[in-house]
């Protein structure tokens, strides 16, 4: 090669322009097109930010106990749509910032872009305006906030569950023949206890009976001793009772010290069998709606309890296992309509989806992807079948009547 | 509605609530007292000692053993804290050493806690001679809550009395005052810090026990209770037994007519009354300004 060929600049043609674009877009595009089948041929991932570690822990064990039965059960059929799935849990410690956080871990570091298991309703809230940014559906298991279908609506959102306004609504269509005439009504002061006590106050209201006052205790209050005493004052006859974990069993104890149960019957917007484990005795005879009944005897919550109580000795289902559990087979029924686990197609799939499962039929309606679900009241009884007092079905109301308008918390039209 | 009746009613309930505030207040202050250190594992330690007495219910059958196996039991554990951990940083100046070493006991207690216990909440009630109401001028009053007012009651004198008649009692306060002296005197000021630390959680684990039947034993149950005892002791006067009596009943006090006069700014009215305070005595009501 002579010097002059070793400096001569050759000429650049469109040829050489479009092979060196064709393989530079290739370098680039190859991770991301090999990470796209990867994702369509593994695993399907479910993201489950949850609250591992503080105050709603217990409800977040619940989810992943039965999330792990999910998978056991799920993969031994063959998976869906012949792939297996795969939960991923993170701790969002009830944290709404914490859960957006660890949503954004998820959805960079894994690719998952499917999400549920949120406990609280405010961290289902910060998540909402995500979703498009991230690409990612979230399917609500126990968000009961009613805003989050109503004016936080979003079209990646679905909530499988029975909301706060439904569970209110159930008691009191319950409540309409009931012998009290004067309440109270007591909640945890956070979205889900305002958006229960709102609700309650209408629905009460609607049925031609008298609400005395309304009180709004401090998240993680510890002492309700002075809310007893308002609540014997104020001659109720029935006190509504909008408050979960710690604090509900803080007040029911409590409660049971002050003899309130003989004076004031109690009806409450959610029954776990958590509070009733430890309540025990303390615990029979109360009243609520109940976001999933496990004495409800339709063969698929016979399936499910039996498979749940050969998995963990004998423990009982709380609400919370029934609802994840619900939403799972939501999910999974809507990605094999969809053929695919993409998120926009899980998106149309499961509008207007009607699925069977351990609450009976549910209809994920499209107009603001609310679960029209069955609404239970239950009565906790002594049962034969369980160690300890379950709530036994008193009444079961059409998801017609407890679902309310759409993209609403309120019943005016039904 | 009988007037007189409902206040007696509230003042008894703000009572019966401070006697749990107390316990906890009354360890965090004397440890302060004799070590310069905050102890921000107290309010696991409370709920460390909400388990243990939860299992010494079960096994033993007996609430009444629960009370004194609970305390016992996490006051050796404190100790052992302090005299192979704790005490190593005592020559250090930078007060970070110590708040990283307890911030470091919260997380692993609490995470030794998960493990034994599990994430379950746990409950035993109350034994059947504390079960019952009283009537007290027409207002139904927990027998459990006057137990927790006697008992609160007993053990403020009791521990008043040995800190102002003991000799032991002689060298807490002596140590709290001035360490170099009394260990040129001849006292083992290390045995000294060594018991109090062990007794301040030992005092935690009692109110732990005694929350149990109030609101079951479960993770977190310290959370709330220790930051309302950080602000009793400020209020009281870090360091200062009487202070952490007094602040207990105020905050108390504040709470229960503040949740049933203005239940949206029950919360407030705590920080309010601690901002109150520091603006007229910034050392606390009957602490020192150093």
């Amino acid at each position: 090669m002579t010097t002059k060929d070793r400096y001569r600049v050759k000429a650049i043609t469109r040829r050489s322009v479009l092979e060196a674009t064709l393989a530079g877009s290739a370098l680039v595009a190859a991770p991301a097109l090999l990470r796209h089948a990867a994702a369509q041929q593994g695993p399907i991932k479910i993201g489950i930010p949850t609250v591992i570690t503080g105050g709603y822990a217990i409800l977040g064990s619940q989810v992943m106990r039965t999330c792990r039965l999910v998978k056991k059960m799920t993969d031994a059929k063959g998976g869906v749509i012949g792939r297996p799935i795969e939960f991923l849990f993170q701790d969002t410690q009830g944290d709404p910032a914490m859960c957006v956080r660890k949503c954004q871990e998820l959805i960079e570091r894994d690719n998952c872009r499917i999400l549920t298991g949120v406990i609280v309703s405010s961290e289902a809230a910060a998540m909402l305006p995500k979703l498009e940014e991230w690409n990612a559906v979230f399917l609500s298991h126990g968000n009961g906030d009613g805003r989050l279908t109503a004016e936080l609506f979003v079209p990646r959102f679905f909530r499988a569950n029975t909301s706060a306004p439904m569970g209110a609504r159930a008691l009191a269509l319950y409540l309409k023949d009931a012998p009290e005439k004067k309440f109270i009504a007591i909640a945890s002061d956070a979205a889900w206890g305002r958006s229960s006590n709102a609700a309650f106050e209408e629905q009460i209201k609607a049925v031609g009976k008298e609400l005395a006052d309304k009180i709004y205790a401090p998240v993680a209050n510890k002492d309700y001793s002075t809310y007893i005493t308002k609540i014997l004052q104020s001659g109720a006859q029935g006190c509504y009772v909008a408050l979960q974990g710690d604090e509900a069993r803080a007040f029911y104890s409590q409660a049971a010290q002050y003899g309130l149960a003989q004076r004031v019957q109690f009806f409450t917007e959610i029954v776990a069998q958590a509070d009733i484990k430890v309540l025990g005795k303390d615990s029979l005879g109360l009243v609520g709606s109940s976001r999933y009944a496990v004495t409800y005897d339709i063969p698929e919550n016979r399936a499910f309890v039996s498979a749940f109580q050969a998995e963990y000795k004998n423990e009982i289902p709380d609400w919370s296992d029934g609802e994840i559990y619900q939403a799972l087979m939501i999910l999974f029924a809507a990605i094999e309509k969809a053929k695919s686990a993409e998120p926009m197609k899980i998106v149309e799939a499961m509008e207007g989806l009607e699925v069977t499962s351990v609450k009976g039929p549910v209809l994920m309606r499209k107009c603001d992807h609310q679960g029209e679900n069955q609404g239970f009241v239950v009565k906790v009884a002594k049962n034969d079948k369980f160690a300890d007092p379950v709530g036994d079905i008193i009444k079961i109301y059409p998801r017609e009547m407890t679902t309310p308008d759409c993209r609403s918390a309120s019943f005016r039209n039904r | 509605m009988n007037w007189f009746g409902f206040i007696l009613a509230q003042c008894l309930n703000a009572l019966s609530q401070a006697s749990i505030l107390f316990f906890i207040a009354c360890g965090l202050t004397l440890i302060f007292g004799i070590m310069r250190i905050v102890n921000f594992a107290h309010g696991v330690i409370f709920m460390l000692g909400a388990y243990v007495g939860y299992t010494a219910n079960v096994v033993t059958g007996s609430f009444l053993v629960s009370l004194i196996v609970a305390p016992i039991v996490v006051g050796l554990v404190g100790m052992a804290f302090e005299w192979t951990l704790l005490r190593h940083l005592y020559g250090r100046r930078d007060g970070g050493a110590y708040l990283l070493l307890i911030f470091g006991l919260a997380v692993v207690l609490s995470e030794v806690i998960r493990l034994i216990w599990g994430v379950q909440p746990l409950g035993t009630g109350i034994p059947d001679f504390l079960r019952g109401i009283v009537i007290i001028l027409d207002q139904p009053f927990p027998l459990y809550r006057l137990f927790l007012i006697g008992l609160g009651v007993a053990a403020a004198i009791a521990i008043w009395q040995f800190l102002e008649r003991t000799r032991a009692g002689l060298l807490i306060r002596a140590v709290s005052q001035n360490s170099e002296m009394v260990h040129a005197l001849g006292t083992d000021v290390d045995m000294v810090r060594t018991g109090v630390f062990g007794f301040g959680c030992a005092l935690a684990a009692l109110g732990g026990v005694l929350a149990t039947p109030l609101v079951t034993a479960f993770l977190g149950m310290g959370t709330s209770v220790v930051i309302d005892a950080f602000v009793i002791v400020i209020i009281g006067g870090m360091g200062s037994f009487l202070g952490s009596i007094i602040g207990s009943v105020l905050v108390a006090f504040v709470q229960v007519m503040g949740a049933y006069y203005f239940q949206d700014l029950a919360l407030a009215f705590m920080y309010l009354l601690m901002l109150f305070v520091l603006i007229i005595r910034p050392g606390g009501l009957l602490g020192k300004e150093d």
